[in-house]
């Protein structure tokens, strides 16, 4: 854990250095505000809004499978002691949900355009 | 030497260049980019990681301001490096060098400089968009403000409409946005039906075109007014409360109906004139949900200059030409290598160098051929079949999908390289793009308009070289 | 603490460590430098990666107007400090930071990590092709994720623990798992790549959107950004080395030395592979990671817990 810790520290006593450096060199510390770029137009609206993210159905799949992996890491510890039938369940409740994966791609859950 | 010394002559061996390409001046842009990889120097593609702004040609009136405020954009150290044509881009780059690591001249530039962006308060839609909105309406004769029953009407008032047009309607009465002819207006030549036509059918599209909130209300107000005064006022509140809820000077962003049902909002991004690997001075307005382009509209920024340059057509410049279209889309692509090798054999084309040129064209065809990731990722962008090239009177040369048309388009710069005579200009008119791109992701329509080659005004690229 | 049979070093060590990192990134962009360089035919080579340093360094910072700025920063250095988080774990030798029993799982936590910062960092300038390039690199995350996670889970099957230390000591005296594990060992890396931004899986700051996530970054806080992805694909590469490539096992030389020539050598691919692969765009790969790499990686952990019960 002290190991972590202290990486953490090296990591963020860097980023102190670097930010400290460029107060030191730069032309001025002071930052700039300025438009976003859009080749030089003036945005007609703020950017930050409610995204229209397009692959909110394949969101949906992945969280199905990512709680699966909550189960995946500590089976796979124990499946050599636990043998032949861990693997049958394992790998049936994955084929399970391979299959609505499948019917997902089809019914175009993994396209959006 | 001190320690702000060595900084900058080490930061100038890395110097980032945004580049503004004025429509015409592509050979400019091509010897800018020959020096700057002598150099070591490379593109920037936004400003805020531009250290030089390298203009090549010069602006005229639409494009002059978008270069100022991506100037004020740029961080700093800034230098701004004009380049009028191909012979002062050396001296230009050796100024700017210069320039570059005068730190103290920087610093005073970085205090003294606007510390905040200037955004015009009183309407924004006029005066950001406004002007090139008015522009492309111009150029494409409005094909996207209404699909049908337009062209009766003269242009000259329709922009009125638009532009002064709001305090027009908002204020002079209900009176001359009567159909049933006013004088006010001028809209003798549209009659009743099809200027009501007007409004229905370019009801959805209106609300896209890059008019948002003014779009909206607008055509809320021009409906109501069609039959009574009051439906101003609404229109007049909405319009200008709006304009309240607009932290730092923009309006937030408005919803607008989707495809699958949903409200989501819209933005709306400019693509061009100043973009890397995009046709020079165009500018496609899109409408996003999401990355999806939902609507866009095409024009040319100041097209009017330069109708009156000539018509110079070189086959070996005309080859050069799509040698470079073929650079942007590998580039684009991700393909940097191959996008590199398509370079150097654009350059031997405009050094006169045709064997170096058929050499390098030959070892990039086989590679691209061999290449099944990048067809993987070519394939099914933009694909227009017999019945697509028929309805919006493309060349034969369109068909397929991107892949296929790179291919055709290195097969025919070689067959002309090679001796086979000049080839035939079929390049394809802007008016058309909105109509080819409509729908597709933004990744796919960078890739779209990169694949077809596009005419953008009467010169060609040609040039007066 | 556990079987692994390493040695914790004290955390004074992380010095050390945080510098091999560095110096691992410093190696890839000189490479991926000297390598673009060649192909353009331009001037490159190591006074243009001090160049480049230098001239971020003196550049001033911007903001954007109505900047979600903390969100902005946060998402930016969380970029450089994630990657030195990630090697804490990897043992160097018999040396190591922190012996986590779950350190496959720590991997796991901070690459996922790495959704949150770049998605930050596209939302927080306000501006559009960033937060456009945001939301590519979470479309991405969404098809490379749940094969990485298969992908590491397939070396630990075959220890039997999560245990970095032991998933490279259960390689000494038998086969290095790449060897029967190829397809784990790919997906691995295009793992990599995917958290890293980088390559085929850098349509999030790709020159079609103008550089996306990062549009708005200049000066220092554009160097911690671009500078946490190629810290990623060092710290990804090293992580390849215990789980794949046999940890310290090699000839003559010292453990700790095979440990970063190996990690060298992956770096090279990663950073070579760039150019021979175009970029893949969010919404290709999207059915790519569905259905062509999730049952490839389903396949392989069957292949790989039946041969370990068989041999059992």
């Amino acid at each position: 854990m002290d190991g972590i810790v202290g990486m953490g520290m090296v990591a963020i006593v860097a980023v102190v250095l670097l930010y400290g450096l460029h107060r030191a060199v730069s032309v001025l510390a002071q930052p700039l505000t300025v438009l976003p770029a859009q080749s030089g137009w003036i945005p007609q609206e703020h950017a930050l809004s409610r995204y229209h993210v397009r692959w909110y159905l394949a969101s949906i799949v992945f969280l199905a499978f990512d709680v699966e992996m909550l189960f995946m890491y500590p089976w796979a510890i124990v499946v050599a002691e636990k043998g032949i039938s861990a693997v049958i369940e394992m790998f049936l409740f994955l084929g399970a949900l391979l299959v609505a994966v499948a019917w997902a791609w089809r019914e175009g859950a993994f396209r959006w355009v | 030497m001190g320690m702000t010394a060595i900084i900058a002559k080490l930061a100038v061996r890395a110097v980032r260049v945004l580049i503004v390409e004025v429509p015409g001046q592509w050979l400019t842009r091509v010897e800018l980019e020959d020096q700057m990889l002598r150099r070591g120097w490379r593109r920037a593609w936004a400003p805020a990681d531009a250290d030089v702004l390298a203009v090549c040609g010069t602006p005229g009136p639409e494009l002059t301001p978008l270069v100022d405020r991506l100037w004020e954009q740029m961080p700093g150290p800034r230098v701004r490096a004009n380049m009028c044509s191909s012979s002062t881009v050396s001296s230009a780059l050796n100024d700017a060098a210069t320039l570059y690591v005068d730190t103290d001249q920087h610093a005073k530039d970085a205090r003294e400089r606007a510390q905040e962006p200037q955004i015009p308060h009183d309407d924004m839609d006029h005066s950001g968009h406004g002007s090139h909105d008015h522009s492309g309406m111009e150029d494409s004769g409005h094909d996207h403000m209404s699909h049908s029953g337009h062209d009766g009407m003269d242009h000259d008032n329709h922009t009125g409409m638009h532009h002064n047009g709001h305090g027009e309607i908002d204020h002079s009465g209900a009176d001359h946005m009567n159909h049933s002819g006013n004088d006010s207006m001028d809209h003798d030549e549209v009659d009743h039906d099809s200027h009501a036509d007007m409004h229905h059918n370019g009801d959805d599209h209106m609300d896209h075109s890059g008019h948002n909130g003014h779009g909206g209300m607008d055509h809320s107000g021009l409906e109501d007014s069609g039959h009574d005064h009051s439906g101003h006022g609404g229109m007049d509140h909405s319009g200008h409360g709006g304009m309240d809820m607009s932290p730092g000077g923009i309006p937030l962003a408005q919803g607008g109906p989707d495809r699958d049902g949903l409200e989501m909002d819209v933005l709306h991004l400019p693509l061009g004139p100043v973009l890397a690997y995009w046709p020079a001075g165009l500018v496609l307005d899109c409408t996003l949900q999401g990355d999806v382009v939902v609507d866009s509209e095409a024009s040319i920024v100041d097209g009017r200059d330069h109708e009156h340059s000539l018509h110079v057509f070189a086959p070996d410049l005309r080859a050069a030409l799509l040698c470079d279209n073929v650079m942007a889309l590998l580039a684009l692509a991700g393909a940097d290598d191959l996008a590199a090798r398509a370079r150097q054999a654009r350059d031997c084309l405009l050094r006169g160098d045709h064997t170096a040129a058929l050499d390098r064209l030959e070892r990039l065809i086989r590679t691209i051929r061999r290449s099944w990731l990048l067809r993987w990722s070519l394939q099914g962008v933009l694909v227009l079949e017999q019945v697509d090239l028929h309805r919006h009177s493309l060349p034969a040369s369109c068909r397929g999908d991107a892949y296929d048309r790179m291919l055709r388009t290195l097969a025919r710069i070689q067959a002309a390289v090679g001796g086979a005579g000049p080839m035939i200009d079929d390049d394809v008119s802007w008016q058309v793009l909105p109509n080819l791109v409509t729908g597709l992701e933004l990744a796919t329509l960078r890739l779209a308009v990169a694949s077809v080659n596009l005419r953008l005004h009467p010169t060609t690229q040609g040039g007066k070289a | 603490m556990t079987d692994s049979g390493l040695v914790t070093v004290s955390a004074g060590w992380a010095v050390v460590a945080g510098a091999i990192l560095c110096s691992l990134a410093v190696f890839a962009i000189a490479l991926d430098t000297g390598l673009t360089a060649r192909a353009q035919g331009a001037r490159g080579g190591w006074t243009t990666i001090a160049g480049r340093f230098a001239r971020l360094l003196r550049q001033r910072r911007r903001t954007t107007v109505a900047a979600d700025t903390m969100l902005w920063r946060a998402g930016g250095v969380g970029m450089f400090i994630g990657a030195f988080f990630m090697v804490a774990v990897i043992p160097l030798g018999q040396w190591t930071l922190a012996d986590l029993d779950v350190g496959v799982v720590w991997l796991n936590t901070i690459d996922v990590l790495v959704w949150a910062l770049v998605w930050l960092t596209g939302w927080g300038a306000n501006s559009t092709y960033s937060l456009i390039g945001g939301y590519r690199f979470l479309a991405h995350g969404l098809a490379y994720e749940l094969p990485l996670m298969f992908a590491l889970v397939a070396p630990a099957i075959a220890a039997g623990s999560l245990n970095v230390g032991a998933v490279a000591a259960a390689q000494d005296d038998d086969l290095w798992f790449v060897v029967w594990m190829p397809v784990a060992f790919l997906i691995y890396l295009i793992g990599v790549m995917g958290f890293s931004v980088w390559g085929p899986f850098a349509a999030a700051v790709a020159t079609d959107i103008t550089g996306g996530a990062g549009t708005e970054l200049s000066a220092v806080d554009r160097l911690v950004f671009h500078a946490g992805r190629y810290l990623f694909l060092a710290a990804g590469a090293a992580f390849s080395v215990p789980l794949f490539l046999g940890g310290g096992a090699g000839p003559w030389l010292p453990d700790w030395t095979w440990v970063l020539i190996k990690t060298l050598a992956v770096l090279a691919v990663l950073v070579w592979s760039r150019r021979k692969i175009p970029l893949m765009r969010p919404d290709r790969f999207m059915t790519i990671g569905w259905t062509l790499l999730l049952p490839a990686i389903v396949v392989q952990d069957l292949v790989v817990s039946v041969l370990v019960v068989w041999k059992g």
